[in-house]
């Protein structure tokens, strides 16, 4: 549900702004438990969602707009093309969003990981023909995920409370700002721009985007939906769960940069030991 | 002589870490070893039942049985409960228990068909604390490969599962977020929440 909008103009986000500062003022903000309670308190100190009215008011509008809009327009997608199709467009979407990988790997200091994800887009886009093919996994260069939210959360900035955004769904302080950053770190959002051409090309990308990543989604959320009492608090609880765990896999990937001919020995113990 | 003393310090302390660092060490390898074994055992029995040709009451009746000897069930309802457990009275507790089981079993068992042509491999294990963490990969056709890291309680002795987490999402934690904010939205009230599980159970069973 992240990936709907991919991109955000200014006038966009100043108007996404204004209803999200409404909606908090309609809606308003969590009462605390009674301070006589500290299991509660702490508690609800650790849930860190004091906006939670308000999110919840934005988690039923994006339900709503899923179960109507995207969850059937995914089925569709899933259904109409074959499994190999999909693979290919989502391994295109993937190698697009390599220069901002590259340009976050850099960030977070971690050489081998850039060195991944440079000779990825390198191979993929043209051995694998523009994306399609994921070739460079098989030259032993695996993917993996990261984002500027990532890259500050590795810079030790605090993730703050959690956020229910429209459209864009669970995020944080931390975790929107991050998606701000990587669209205007994103080359593709200003290769040019204001001509049709590309305007066209960029809103394909930010519809099948969208379509690529629920249709991946389709069992899991039906399943969650399913055997969630409060289904809201179990997303909350994922997202986060899953954030923490991309940011335990990043800072754990120490691996070294060492050219082949050079004695592997330490650091393949290093990495056998430190990594996951 | 201030360097043969610190060399004999160093001995002597070089010493003491060897004489209780090994047995750790070989106690931890242990730990992991059993841990590795026990995830693969049960494991096996479960991926034989999501590939068997029972029908699915027998399938959901062989899984009970492997639930309750390999998962540490009631410690698991515990933590979902937190800090509502010692708020109960022994007659919730303990209709509390009997709800969480039958939601286990039916959650596990809706989702057998979903795992057809599963395959399980144990990658490596590392002792924590008292229980040992054992890493595998779930692959299921025409999905990715999954990380999925199985806790195990008492490894050496009577090991159990306490708890599974898949890509990083511990099911217990989300469990147990889910249970306390249904609670905080329902004046703390436990006989709703076990209302709410016999509910699910009865709409999905």
């Amino acid at each position: 549900m992240r990936a709907v909008v991919r991109r955000c103009r200014p006038v966009r986000f100043l108007s996404l702004a204004a209803f999200v500062s409404l909606a908090v003022g309609l809606a308003g903000c969590a009462t605390p438990p009674p301070a006589d309670d500290p299991d509660a308190v702490a508690d609800f100190r650790q849930t860190n969602d004091p906006l939670e009215p308000t999110n919840r008011v934005f988690y039923k509008v994006n339900d709503t707009l899923d179960t109507y809009a995207l969850k059937p327009v995914a089925k569709a997608y899933r259904f109409v093309l074959p499994e190999r199709v999909r693979t290919g467009i989502h391994n295109v979407l993937d190698n697009l969003g390599g220069p901002v990988r590259l340009t976050n790997d850099t960030l977070e200091g971690k050489p081998r990981r850039a060195g991944d994800t440079a000779m990825r887009f390198l191979i993929n886009s043209t051995a694998g023909v523009g994306g399609i093919f994921d070739v460079a996994k098989s030259a032993g260069f695996p993917n993996h995920d990261t984002d500027f939210a990532l890259t500050l959360a590795n810079w030790n900035v605090p993730e703050g409370p959690f956020l229910f955004l429209p459209v864009l769904g669970p995020s944080s302080p931390r975790d929107l700002t991050g998606f701000v950053a990587d669209t205007a770190i994103d080359p593709f959002t200003w290769i040019a721009r204001g001509q049709r051409v590309f305007t066209i090309t960029s809103w394909t990308k930010t519809i099948v985007g969208a379509l690529d990543e629920r249709a991946g989604l389709l069992d899991v959320v039906d399943n969650i939906k399913k055997t969630a009492l409060d289904p809201y608090a179990t997303f909350r609880s994922l997202y986060r769960q899953n954030r923490a765990g991309k940011l335990e896999t990043l800072r754990a990937d120490n691996r070294a940069t060492i050219p082949i001919w050079w004695p592997q020995a330490v650091s393949a113990q290093a990495a056998s030991g430190g990594g996951k | 002589m201030k360097l043969m003393l610190d060399r004999r310090h160093c001995l002597i302390a070089g010493l003491f870490v060897a004489g209780t660092g090994l047995p750790l060490a070989r106690a931890f390898a242990q730990a992991a070893e059993k841990a590795s074994a026990f995830v693969q055992q049960t494991g096996d029995k479960l991926v034989g039942i999501v590939n068997g040709a029972q029908s699915a009451p027998d399938k959901r009746r062989a899984l009970t049985q492997i639930l309750e000897v390999a998962v540490d069930v009631d410690g698991i309802a515990r933590f979902c409960l937190g800090r509502f457990w010692r708020v109960a009275t022994p007659d919730q507790q303990k209709r509390y228990l009997a709800a969480f089981h039958e939601v286990l079993v039916t959650n596990i068992s809706s989702k057998l068909g979903e795992y057809k042509g599963v395959k399980l491999t144990v990658q490596h294990a590392r002792p924590q604390d008292d229980e040992a963490i054992v890493t595998t990969i779930v692959d299921r056709p025409n999905n990715p490969p999954t990380n999925v890291d199985w806790v195990i309680e008492q490894p050496t002795a009577a090991p159990r599962i306490i708890d599974v987490i898949a890509e990083g999402t511990s099911l217990r934690l989300t469990q147990r977020q889910d249970y306390a904010s249904y609670l905080t939205r329902n004046n703390n009230n436990i006989d709703a929440l076990i209302a709410a599980m016999k509910q699910q159970t009865a709409q999905s069973g």
